[in-house]
């Protein structure tokens, strides 16, 4: 219910409010909106399976945000700054994609 | 024989683990076991307190979500940062290929702009020439009507004998040597060609018969008009004197020329290209 109601609130607020985020964040804020968007699906399928924690999902969003940041950080230093944000786009697009099956096996039996 | 009589106690077995197997295999219950049983709450106001903490984490978590997305959506097109170098490379070629293109198309446009400038100037020049050019010429051709300053000479019928063509003609004469640019006689416009003759009946112009009095109209500088007339020893004292003719010369600020002529069509004379 938070988790919804928290999402319709940043995309409310983010419709009116058009801040210039610091160039420094520029490269990173789509990589850390996926890593964020695949928490949150997995939070979904823990909830299906009746497994879901408030203290793990949040544990998890964080690390994933930071993880995903971090790693591209890291290809921007050692200068493979894109093909490693494309890997990160691909495991995480993966992790959505089993994530979502799952949610939809759940609700569909099959 | 004893394989034979074993053999359908194999196959039944077998069938029957088959059976075992399928059913053990069943996914009936999903992938995800429902059976996980959660360990009972505490309802004690720590729980409760973390519960809200962490409810109003994800709020705040989902909410910068949401946010991050909108903005990154308005914010798509400005992110050459995550541009590789090879593509940032090939960007700044093809736009400078394209600068070039565009340079060369206005140079085009600019000198066809400028040819079109100065064709129309010289059409505009062209015909301003060709408007000065029609007017002089009609106005000596006798084309056009004329005004301006000059003098009206009336000549009466000489009271000796009448006046002879030779000495109209120098009367004329004499004026285009003073400057007259336009004259009349009576009815007839004066051109290059015009001639005066005797005839039975009079003097006659232009094929026209001159009735008296004569008016002589002349447009050019009035005093030297008069001035030629009346110059002693000149046409108009030997008008007087010779023919008994009442010679009055009027000078004017305006006198007007009617008289127009039809252009003649030359035969022979062609203009030199």
């Amino acid at each position: 219910m938070a988790a919804v109601l928290g999402l319709i609130i940043g995309v409310v607020v983010g419709l009116f409010v058009k801040p210039d985020i610091p160039i420094l964040l520029q490269p990173y804020l789509p990589i850390m909106v996926v890593a964020a968007l695949d928490a949150l699906l997995g939070a979904a399928r823990a909830y299906f399976e009746r497994s879901f924690s408030d203290k793990v999902f949040v544990i998890s969003f964080i690390s994933n945000v930071v993880t995903a940041t971090l790693l591209v950080l890291l290809g921007n230093q050692l200068g493979v700054g894109s093909q490693l944000q494309t890997a990160v786009i691909v495991v995480l697009g993966i992790r959505i994609f089993s994530n979502v099956s799952a949610i939809r096996r759940f609700i569909f039996r099959g | 024989m004893t394989r034979r009589r074993h053999s359908p106690d194999v196959l039944t077995q077998l069938h029957t683990q088959q059976a075992q197997d399928r059913e053990n295999d069943s996914l009936q219950t999903g992938s995800f076991p429902v059976v996980r049983k959660k360990p009972k709450r505490l309802f004690d106001g720590r729980t409760v307190q973390m519960r809200l903490v962490t409810s109003v984490l994800i709020l705040v978590m989902c909410a910068l979500l949401g946010f991050g997305y909108m903005i990154q959506l308005n914010n798509t097109n400005a992110t050459y940062e995550t541009l590789s170098e090879d593509e940032l490379t090939r960007l700044i070629s093809e736009t400078g290929t394209q600068v070039q293109n565009l340079e060369q198309r206005k140079a085009e446009l600019t000198s066809q702009l400028e040819s079109i400038k100065a064709a129309a100037n010289k059409t505009q020049e062209a015909e301003k020439i060709a408007k000065q050019n029609e007017e002089t010429s009609g106005i000596l051709a006798g084309r056009l009507p004329a005004s301006g300053k000059g003098v009206s000479i009336t000549i009466t019928q000489g009271s000796k004998t009448a006046v002879d063509a030779a000495t109209m003609f120098k009367l004329i004469e004499e004026l285009r040597n003073a400057g007259a640019e336009v004259m009349a006689i009576n009815d007839v416009r004066v051109v290059t060609s015009t001639y005066i003759a005797d005839t039975s009946e009079g003097l006659e112009c232009d094929g026209i018969t001159l009735s008296t009095p004569y008016h002589v109209l002349a447009i050019g500088d009035p005093q030297n008009l008069q001035n030629a007339v009346n110059i002693a020893g000149g046409v108009g004292s030997s008008l007087k004197v010779k023919y008994g003719a009442r010679v009055t010369v009027t000078t004017s600020d305006s006198i007007t020329i009617e008289q127009t002529r039809t252009p003649v069509e030359y035969q022979y004379a062609k203009t030199v290209q």
